[in-house]
């Protein structure tokens, strides 16, 4: 099959799943149920497919397809897989089949229009990353919002319909004001250079007036911001993720909070890079707040749940001081962090989700010496647990390290140069592995360790069903711990296209050879 | 006169006025007979098609000089508002039976509709609006169940009379001041230093506010809304607000405006839709959030009115097919319940989902392309609409009026918590069992929605 049309097919499959869906009769759950999770494999070896066929040797867009949409407006339906975009791919394919796998004894009401909302999340999800449209990323990117608020508010825990209007109130306001750029931006380019198009090729090559970029990015910014969530911007995450049911989590924090990260690096930095510039100090003290003010408010939380949310802010962090000290090696260990931590976050609160099911409690003094209880449940916990502290040889480890390795790089080159506040701030993101140790332990102790305390118990070990699905997270995790080698090859004509474009201003008027003096003393 | 402009560009109306008599001839004919519905349906049918071809054919003509035109605009118009009466038409048929005066106001307002868009002079533009109004008045206290209705059509009646006031006091201070009644006056009015001119174009463009339920001049709307029969409550929100906002469209023709009335005309708008939305939270009636939501919209859609150039009618007419299409969809499949006081509460809502699958989701369909969110038609409406404020300049406005979209978005996310996040027995005392004509009714609002959100392009083309 041709490699673009292969593409279309595992964006449009979720769609098609829903379709089918739709015709079943809402009592055949258990059909339903081997219905989504074939669709979401079969959608999963396409995704395998297209990223081995990936060629790290090019840069630019893969299996691109572009058909003109609204031509008046300069809409194209255009997709295409490239070094931004194909791990993010990767990972919500991988997911997809885990997500329905790890729903199917959870989910007893409504069966039918629960999968109908995985595949429409994983449809706005897929197309958020393979869009390269403006219009069409803000279509999926919006898009997602309604599928998430009936998930939580359908099937979520006692306050799910306050988290979930929270959920939706948040994102949208940023959305809204983001929706308000799309359009100047686009307009701007129309003033420039005459035709319009939201093609992000064409956005690259516009030069907005330093004023406009800050207002533009701000806009941009708040709205990933939100999405990521970066401290202050954060408190609907953990409403969001305790009241949620096992499958919102793991989508929330396997791959929708990439979105956020995805869009930074995607549209945010290089379409205004002046406006980074003049933003870097704060959005690196932000990083690293998020990295140490997530990684404290998770280690006093006595909810189980609200502990692996509070560390995906934390994770998070390290993502955006990767994206933001603009060095490749901190660039392309953002990507492989983001990658690392959907598979860390998604296998800890599925397995949150399965003791839940169990102890129907997540009260972390309620349990206690797990180990000798749930041998098996312990060991993939454990495991997790050290991949999300980023244990040498786990996809933690490669994430972090080169995060911390790059905003050291770009803080010392800085400091020679007389400026130590990148430096400083790279320190503090040390502080926060060593919090996240804190943080992850203390839970792993109490939770497994110690006099035994099993609510509701005795409970059983894990089913096959969950010990396979375990397995392959634990897998993903090794290999992005072991070969991160070919992967990361994969990203890097992007990281190097990324730094290249966030350095060069765009301001009008300001001639090439200026291009690397950073603005940051220009006042909006 | 212009014979061929006369028999060919006014077919639309000649089939409605046709339809008239024939539904007039019909009830004397045959008193208890049955199959008024259906010819009006049929008259209303063939008369959208004759203007959407006539539009789509770009016939331009005059049948009387100076006082009536057809052009792309005006067919498109009246297709727009002819296509959303055929659902109306559906449910007036099961809550108004099958005979009666409906259907002949119905024709009525909607002639007298036709005859405004087509208008070139500020007669026929009177003789239209009001020929379009004054039946509505009787539709409200059409097939009441109680007293409230006459409340609601009173409050209605005097609302509009004074509409109707305010517009003759301004067209009468226009024609002192230019001595014609052409509508371009209007337009040259507005960039007038002239105080007698200015004040005469504000007091129209006040009437069309009036008329349209723009804040502060919207208290008419929800108790009017209330107070009719559902499909009523549909045509008042879809199709007279239609009208209304081409009407205004066409008065203002290709107008440049002065800087006061580029205030007026985004302060109104913006308090409109800022205030819709925020009372509409706190509704616990639907058809009164409806009509709130209504008056939210009719902000957006004068908004729209800051662009210039051809982008102004495209924005407005797109987002008059997607707002009214919406609107109409979510009333068609609104269960009806025995107790008519009861089936307005937004409570009856709750756990629909459960009850009628197809009714909640069509219904959460609609409220979240209402909301304005993609990839429903609602959302490329608004798009549309900021997109051409934003082009005129006017950034500032714009954003705004985004961030007061934003205040609507909870109230719809509310109607979909209800349908869906409660649990409810599956069956309610009183509720009245589906309707058939309800599926075919809402078919007849998502196809044309449907279509104007996946290809919107292919109708902008054409515009």
């Amino acid at each position: 099959m041709d490699k673009a049309l292969m593409l279309q097919v595992v964006l449009w499959l979720p769609l098609a799943g829903t379709a089918l869906l739709l015709l079943m009769p809402a009592s055949a759950a258990d059909a339903i149920r081997r219905l989504a999770l074939w669709t979401m494999l079969l959608q999963f070896a396409l995704v395998v497919l297209l990223y081995v066929s990936f060629d790290a040797g090019v840069g630019g867009l893969q299996f691109a397809t572009r058909l003109p949409w609204i031509p008046e407006w300069g809409v194209a339906f255009s997709i295409g897989l490239d070094g931004y975009n194909v791990l993010l791919v990767l990972l919500t394919g991988f997911l997809g089949p885990i997500v329905v796998a790890g729903s199917f004894s959870a989910i007893s009401k409504d069966v039918k229009l629960f999968y109908a909302m995985v595949f429409l999340i994983q449809f706005a999800m897929m197309g958020t990353f393979v869009a390269q449209d403006l219009f069409v990323f803000y279509l999926f990117w919006e898009t997602m919002l309604i599928p998430m608020f009936l998930m939580i508010g359908i099937w979520g825990g006692e306050r799910r319909i306050y988290a979930t209007i929270k959920f939706v109130l948040y994102t949208a306001f940023g959305s809204i004001l983001m929706l308000a750029a799309v359009i100047y931006l686009v307009l701007v380019a129309q003033q420039a250079g005459g035709a319009a198009s939201f093609a992000f090729a064409d956005l690259y090559k516009v030069k907005v007036p330093i004023d406009a970029q800050l207002w533009l990015f701000a806009a941009f910014g708040l709205s990933f911001a939100i999405k990521v969530p970066m401290v202050p911007l954060h408190t609907w995450l953990p409403d969001a993720h305790v009241e949620a049911p096992t499958t919102g989590s793991v989508i929330l924090a396997g791959v929708l909070l990439k979105m956020g990260t995805y869009g930074f690096i995607k549209l945010g930095f290089p379409l205004f890079p002046d406006a980074t510039s003049y933003f870097t100090p704060l959005i690196m003290a932000l990083s690293v707040a998020s990295i140490v003010i997530g990684a404290c408010l998770a280690l006093v939380q006595d909810d189980i749940k609200k502990i692996i949310a509070y560390s995906s802010i934390s994770h998070l962090g390290y993502v955006m001081l990767g994206l933001i000290s603009l060095n490749l090696i901190g660039i392309q260990g953002a990507i492989v962090q983001m990658v690392s931590h959907g598979l860390t976050a998604a296998g800890l609160f599925l397995m949150i989700g399965m003791i839940y099911e169990r102890c129907h409690t997540r009260d972390l003094a309620a349990y206690g010496g797990l180990a000798r209880a749930l041998p098996v449940y312990s060991v993939a916990f454990m495991v997790l647990t050290l991949a999300s502290i980023g244990l040498p040889t786990t996809s933690g480890f490669t994430g972090e390290f080169l995060v911390l390795l790059g905003a050291f790089n770009a803080g010392w080159a800085q400091h020679v140069q007389g400026d130590s506040a990148a430096l400083y701030w790279a320190v503090g993101a040390v502080l926060g592995v060593v919090l996240g140790a804190l943080y992850m332990l203390r839970f792993a102790a109490r939770f497994l360790f110690g006099a035994m305390k099993v609510p509701h118990g005795p409970v059983a070990d894990l089913v096959p069903r969950e010990k396979a699905i375990l397995a392959a997270l634990i897998a993903a995790v090794f290999w992005l711990g072991l070969f991160p080698d070919e992967p990361m090859r994969k990203t890097e004509f992007a990281a190097r296209e990324y730094q290249q474009l966030v350095q060069t201003s765009r301001v009008p008027g300001v001639a090439a050879a200026q291009a690397a003096t950073p603005v940051s003393g220009t006042k909006p | 006169m212009n014979w061929d402009a006369f028999l060919v560009g006014m077919v639309p109306e000649h089939f409605l006025l046709g339809g008239i008599v024939l539904v007039i001839t019909h009830s004397i004919l045959f008193p208890q007979g049955r199959g008024a519905a259906a010819i009006t349906f049929a008259v209303v049918f063939v008369a959208a098609v004759s203007a959407l071809g006539l539009g789509l054919d770009g016939y331009r003509g005059e049948p009387f000089v100076a006082q009536l035109a057809v052009d792309p605009f005006a067919s498109f118009g009246k297709a727009v508002a002819l296509v959303l009466a055929l659902p109306v038409l559906l449910l007036a048929r099961e809550e108004h039976g099958d005979g009666g005066p409906l259907y002949p106001l119905i024709l009525s307002s909607l002639y007298g509709m036709a005859l405004m868009l087509g208008s070139e002079s500020f007669l026929t533009l009177f003789l239209g609006l009001e020929l379009m109004s004054l039946p509505v008045y009787a539709l409200v206290l059409l097939g009441s169940r109680r007293a409230f209705s006459a409340e609601a059509a009173l409050k209605y009646v005097v609302l509009g009379g004074a509409a109707t006031a305010t517009l003759l006091m301004g067209i009468s201070l226009l024609y002192g001041h230019s001595g014609s009644l052409a509508l371009g006056i209007f337009a040259r009015a507005l960039a007038s230093p002239q105080p007698m001119a200015v004040t005469g174009a504000v007091m129209v463009l006040l009437a069309f506010f009036l008329k349209g339920a723009v804040v502060p001049f919207h208290t008419w709307a929800p108790d009017a809304y209330e107070g009719a029969t559902v499909s009523m409550t549909a045509y008042m929100a879809a199709i007279i607000k239609a009208g209304v906002l081409l009407a205004a469209l066409r008065l203002f023709g290709d107008a440049v405006l002065s800087r006061p009335m580029v205030q007026l005309l985004a302060l109104l708008p913006l308090v409109s839709i800022a205030w819709g939305n925020l009372a509409a939270m706190r509704q616990d009636n639907l058809r009164r959030m409806m009509a709130y939501s209504s008056i939210a919209h009719a902000g957006y859609l004068y908004l729209a009115f800051l662009g210039a150039g051809p982008g102004r009618f495209q924005s407005v007419l797109f987002y008059l097919l997607a707002y009214g299409a919406m609107t109409v969809l979510a009333f068609t499949v609104v269960p009806a319940h025995a107790d008519d006081r009861r089936r307005d509460q937004l409570e009856q809502l709750k756990g629909l989902f459960h009850r009628r699958p197809y009714a909640a989701i069509v219904i959460g369909l609609a409220m979240l392309s209402l909301a304005g969110i993609p990839p429903l038609p609602g959302f490329v409406a608004k798009f549309l609409i900021f997109r051409e404020v934003m082009a005129a300049g006017y950034t500032l406005y714009a954003v705004l009026g985004l961030v007061g979209s934003y205040l609507g978005i909870y109230f719809y996310l509310r109607v979909i918590q209800y349908m869906f996040m409660s649990p409810q027995p599956t069956t309610l005392a009183g509720e009245a069992p589906a309707r058939g004509s309800a599926l075919l009714a809402s078919l007849l609002c998502l196809a044309p929605a449907l279509l104007v959100a996946i290809f919107p392009g292919s109708l902008l083309a054409r515009l």
